[in-house]
């Protein structure tokens, strides 16, 4: 009981974590299109046509996202996108470092090349990763405190009633996920 | 005859199933995503040719195809010298103060092929307009051929704070000081943001060429690295040796 209870904090952290700062990335580059297009430019990965693509529709994802996450609605899934997006920044930061660029991330719309003694490759990848963490949490236990999740789509059934129910429940039942 | 079962309905549901609500959820995101990304997409620039003012560009000095303002006359087998500037980047401002003297010079005497492309990024990070409107003021300038000394004027009236900008009198004052002979054309020039679209193209070629930020400077296509650049932002004689350094390798 008291573990759940736990386990269940323990969730809304990583959902107030992971959701708060994509929600935060997002609302900081959506109103700068030519900054959040330069900060993916300045990458040197990708044609300029998909640099332009991801840096438009990259923040309304991380709003939608981490809005979601906030809420705690479709928890599983959007954790499950959150922890994904936070594997392609550290992929794409570790490659920015290992060529020698010398840029900012632009996680928040202040991107771009920077002072060789000012790059932070380091703590964002630390703190990607640590986002990563907790939308890995969130994929393999979903519940948590104060999600919408519980309200809008408790059905009969669909939790067990009580405590008990879950140790007698054959390995069989349907609807485990 | 026992009767056929009658036909049992499956006990009603609450709602449409989670699975649904999130397919409709997430399509509505990529459609907001789509109509974000074909209204807020920057016109695509033509990178095109873009070696010598045609006089079909924005004003007479820029080239086409959003390619900068060309300065000085030099022949075309002079160096070529490319500077990416933001008029509110200190880092600029610090370049144009210590070695612009210099670069305007060799451009002026014909020894290098000097462009500007100015860039207006920072008007997003700062959250400001006056990149987009001092560029302008810039090409407005250049209408009366005195984009030289109004560039080296709005580099020199940076605000102490980065992120301040500039008032219009401020614009207005830099045109006078420069020997700006028409101030009511210039000032009608930046009122009405004539060049605006040309200074928001230069932004995007300079993207569609990878530059990613400000100052850059490229000699005949190579970009200097982080020690040339912080030599010219020390060192105002250093211009000549760095420019032969480059068109010797």
């Amino acid at each position: 009981m008291n573990r759940t209870r736990l386990a269940d904090l323990v969730g809304l952290v990583c959902r107030l974590a992971l959701g708060g700062v994509l929600l935060a990335a997002g609302l900081l580059k959506v109103g700068d299109p030519v900054g959040s297009i330069q900060s993916v430019v300045a990458y040197r990965l990708f044609d300029y046509q998909i640099a332009e693509m991801i840096g438009l529709m990259l923040p309304v994802v991380e709003i939608a996202v981490g809005l979601l996450l906030v809420l705690g609605l479709f928890t599983r899934w959007t954790a499950l996108i959150g922890a994904v997006l936070m594997l392609a920044f550290i992929a794409g930061i570790a490659s920015a470092w290992a060529r020698g660029l010398a840029i900012d991330c632009g996680c928040f719309g202040t991107g771009g090349p920077v002072d060789p003694d000012d790059t932070a490759y380091l703590s964002e990848i630390l703190r990607d990763a640590a986002l990563f963490a907790a939308g890995a949490w969130l994929v393999v236990r979903p519940r948590s405190f104060a999600a919408l999740d519980s309200l809008v789509f408790r059905r009969p059934g669909a939790v067990p009633a009580d405590p008990a129910s879950r140790h007698t429940s054959t390995p069989a039942s349907k609807g485990a996920s | 005859m026992p009767r056929p079962p009658a036909h049992v309905p499956p006990p009603p549901k609450s709602g449409p199933s989670p699975a649904l609500i999130g397919a409709v959820v997430a399509v509505a995101v990529v459609i907001v995503a789509v109509i974000v990304y074909v209204a807020m997409r920057p016109d695509p620039v033509d990178t095109g040719d873009a070696s010598s003012p045609t006089g079909g560009a924005s004003s007479p000095s820029a080239l086409p195809n959003a390619g900068g303002i060309r300065v000085g006359d030099a022949p075309d087998d002079a160096p070529d010298v490319h500077l990416f500037v933001d008029f509110q980047c200190p880092w600029c401002g610090l370049l144009e103060e210590v070695s612009g003297p210099a670069i305007t010079e060799a451009a002026l005497d014909g020894d290098i092929r000097l462009t500007y492309t100015l860039m207006s990024f920072l008007d997003g990070n700062l959250g400001n307009d006056s990149s987009l409107r001092a560029a302008n003021a810039a090409l407005c300038a250049d209408d009366q051929g005195a984009f030289v000394d109004y560039h080296a004027a709005v580099f020199a009236g940076q605000p102490a704070q980065e992120g301040t900008g500039w008032t219009d009198d401020q614009l207005i004052g830099f045109a006078e000081a420069s020997g700006v002979s028409d101030i009511d054309a210039f000032t009608g020039c930046l009122e009405d943001g004539t060049h605006n679209d040309y200074v928001k193209d230069m932004q995007t070629r300079s993207n569609q060429e990878g530059v990613s930020g400000s100052p850059r400077v490229f000699i005949d296509g190579t970009e200097l690295g982080n020690e040339q650049m912080n030599t010219l932002m020390r060192d105002p004689n250093s211009f000549p040796a760095i420019l032969e350094a480059a068109t010797q390798g």
